[in-house]
């Protein structure tokens, strides 16, 4: 029995493939970006200096840094706080409905299938100043077009709702499995003590769904400080770095300006700002919201 | 009588929502039969009074859309495939072979994968894939979208075949199977579901990416459809309605898929909690 299943060579044959494109791809990248962050090599020529933490002083130091630092925090108070109580209404509103729920559902998640890429160039469109969607739906109040994408005070908003657009139906399907998956003898024990609706939503659905609330937190702050790609297609950080995040001030300065060594810079401070987050978040909220059994 | 009236007003709310969701989507497909910009701008909500399919085919032509979807095709499929292949071999080995001590540090090792936030990575990618000398091939491609893929891949399957009784392999054993035997005959047969699961998931992701795809190939005939769509809205800006048609073709794939696969989908992209 246990011959067949301890074959050190087959174990090592079946685990080796994964290994290696993982020490390849996750361990190696993670040292060599730290290794060159105290360089100020420009990615190609074969000459470099360490300077320490230079590029450390440099980054900290540069506004334009500390704005794409802010965006990226504009992403996750967008999510927390705006995001989050829609999500929760709506999959207490789907859950709280028989006919049309998987019509919903289906519709809801749509968004989140689909590539980011083009979904910025769909938005693109719809904030078109002329002809886009938006304008003309807003024209409909009397209000005067918008320069959604090209003017500072609005870009950032702009691509703010699109991601939302993207990904809140993603987290109501979530909620949703969590709220239907409540035994229904709850609610109806409540509903005999003549707890009303809204009373059984709060007292009852809410705190028994937190656990899953709390990891839509947490995977809307990692989805915050990943986000490029919509960043890139929509604006490609501006108007004037007014939406830049950190990883398309990172790409900007690596790839575009071959500042390889400043670049990676900017990767490890990432690294570090998504951990001090997430460690925050876990060691402050997370810990109320521990696991629940029925 | 009080119940219907509270129903009907949570179905207001949530069509609202839907029509938030749903109309870009008109919105695109009516702007795609359209004739042009002033078209659109006329009568932007409405249905087109004309049908004007030139756009689609102008799109096709102009976008290279075919080259593209190709390109986007064999890349995610290919890549899909082998990632479950090696991750499949890599659960295994982790939660079905006698090493248990061993297996728990790999399976922490590889679990850590999924903390790393894989963008900031970029950089250090790009200089290995230039290395290799893979740099503006496909390869670029394929070798980081199967690596990326691997902890997911692990951590979904790992937990699924952990779930399988151990009375299977005794049986196995006792047939005279060894453990490659057991892994292709028994265990992978067993595993379909999740297969299937991490398949789509790993699909999609791969025929989303847009970062590496679009600063890891140069040349136009490489592209995916993401940075390929993207250069075709940068090229043809100011015409809207052929654009629009370009978006149709591009999402098109993605909702036949999700159509059919939908219960698959949402189950794999919400168990994985992995955005794009």
């Amino acid at each position: 029995m246990n011959k067949a299943l301890r074959n050190p060579i087959t174990y090592a044959l079946f685990l080796l493939p994964a290994l290696i494109l993982f020490v390849m791809f996750f361990i190696y990248p993670t040292i060599t970006a730290v290794y060159y962050s105290f360089t100020n090599w420009d990615g190609v020529s074969s000459t470099m200096k360490f300077i320490g933490f230079k590029n450390y002083t440099k980054a900290l130091g540069d506004e334009a840094f500390w704005k794409s630092v802010l965006n990226n925090g504009y992403f996750i108070f967008f999510s927390c706080f705006i995001q989050v109580p829609l999500i929760i209404l709506f999959s207490l509103l789907i859950a709280n409905v028989k006919k049309l729920r998987g019509f919903y559902k289906t519709a809801v998640f749509m968004p989140s299938v689909m590539s980011t890429a083009v979904i910025g160039i769909l938005w693109s469109f719809i904030y078109q100043p002329e002809i886009g969607l938006m304008n003309q739906v807003l024209g409909i109040f009397g209000i005067d077009p918008i320069y959604w994408l090209s003017e500072q005070k609005y870009a950032m908003w702009a691509i703010l709702i699109t991601n939302a657009w993207q990904w809140t139906g993603f987290y109501v399907v979530m909620v949703l499995a969590a709220i239907l998956a409540i035994p229904k003898d709850l609610e109806e024990a409540a509903s005999i003590d003549g707890a009303t609706g809204v009373q059984r939503a709060f007292k009852i659905t809410l705190p028994l769904i937190m656990p899953i609330v709390s990891v839509v937190i947490m995977l809307s702050i990692a989805g915050a400080m990943k986000a490029a790609d919509i960043v890139l297609v929509m604006t490609k950080g501006g108007p004037a770095g007014s939406t830049d995040v950190m990883a398309t001030y990172m790409i900007r300065y690596a790839i575009t300006n071959f500042k390889y060594g400043f670049g990676n810079t900017i990767a490890v401070l990432i690294f570090i700002f998504t951990a001090i987050i997430t460690l925050v978040y876990q060691l402050v909220l997370a810990r109320r919201s521990e696991r629940i059994e029925y | 009588m009080m119940r219907n009236w509270k129903s009907s007003i949570n179905h207001i709310i949530l069509l609202a929502y839907m029509l938030v969701i749903l109309y870009p989507f008109l919105f695109v497909i009516f702007s795609s039969l359209k004739a042009d910009n002033v078209t659109i701008a006329s009568n932007p909500f409405g249905f087109p009074t004309e049908f004007y399919w030139d756009n689609y085919v102008n799109a096709w032509v102009n976008a290279k859309i075919s080259t593209y979807f190709w390109n986007s095709l064999y890349i995610a499929l290919l890549c899909a495939v082998v990632s479950i292949f090696i991750g499949a071999m890599a659960s295994f080995a982790i939660t079905r072979m006698r090493y248990a001590k061993l297996s728990l540090f790999f399976f922490g090792l590889i679990t850590v994968g999924m903390l790393i936030p894989n963008n900031s990575l970029m950089l250090p990618i790009y200089l290995l894939i230039r290395k290799m000398g893979i740099l503006n091939t496909h390869m670029a491609l394929i070798v980081p979208y199967i690596a990326n893929a691997i902890p997911f891949t692990v951590i979904i399957l790992a937990a699924f075949m952990r779930s399988l009784p151990g009375e299977i392999e005794e049986a196995a054993v006792v047939d005279g199977l060894r453990a490659p035997g057991i892994f292709a005959r028994v265990v992978l047969p067993l595993t379909v579901p999740a297969l299937v699961t991490v398949f789509i998931i790993n699909f999609l992701g791969n025929w989303n990416e847009y970062l590496l795809a679009n600063y890891f190939l140069s040349e136009d005939a490489l592209r995916t459809l993401p940075v390929g769509m993207v250069g075709f809205r940068d090229a043809y800006q100011t015409n809207y309605a052929q654009m629009s048609a370009g978006i149709v073709f591009s999402v098109v794939p993605v909702m036949v898929i999700y159509a059919v696969l939908q219960e698959q989908i949402i189950e794999g992209l919400t168990a994985g909690g992995v955005k794009g």
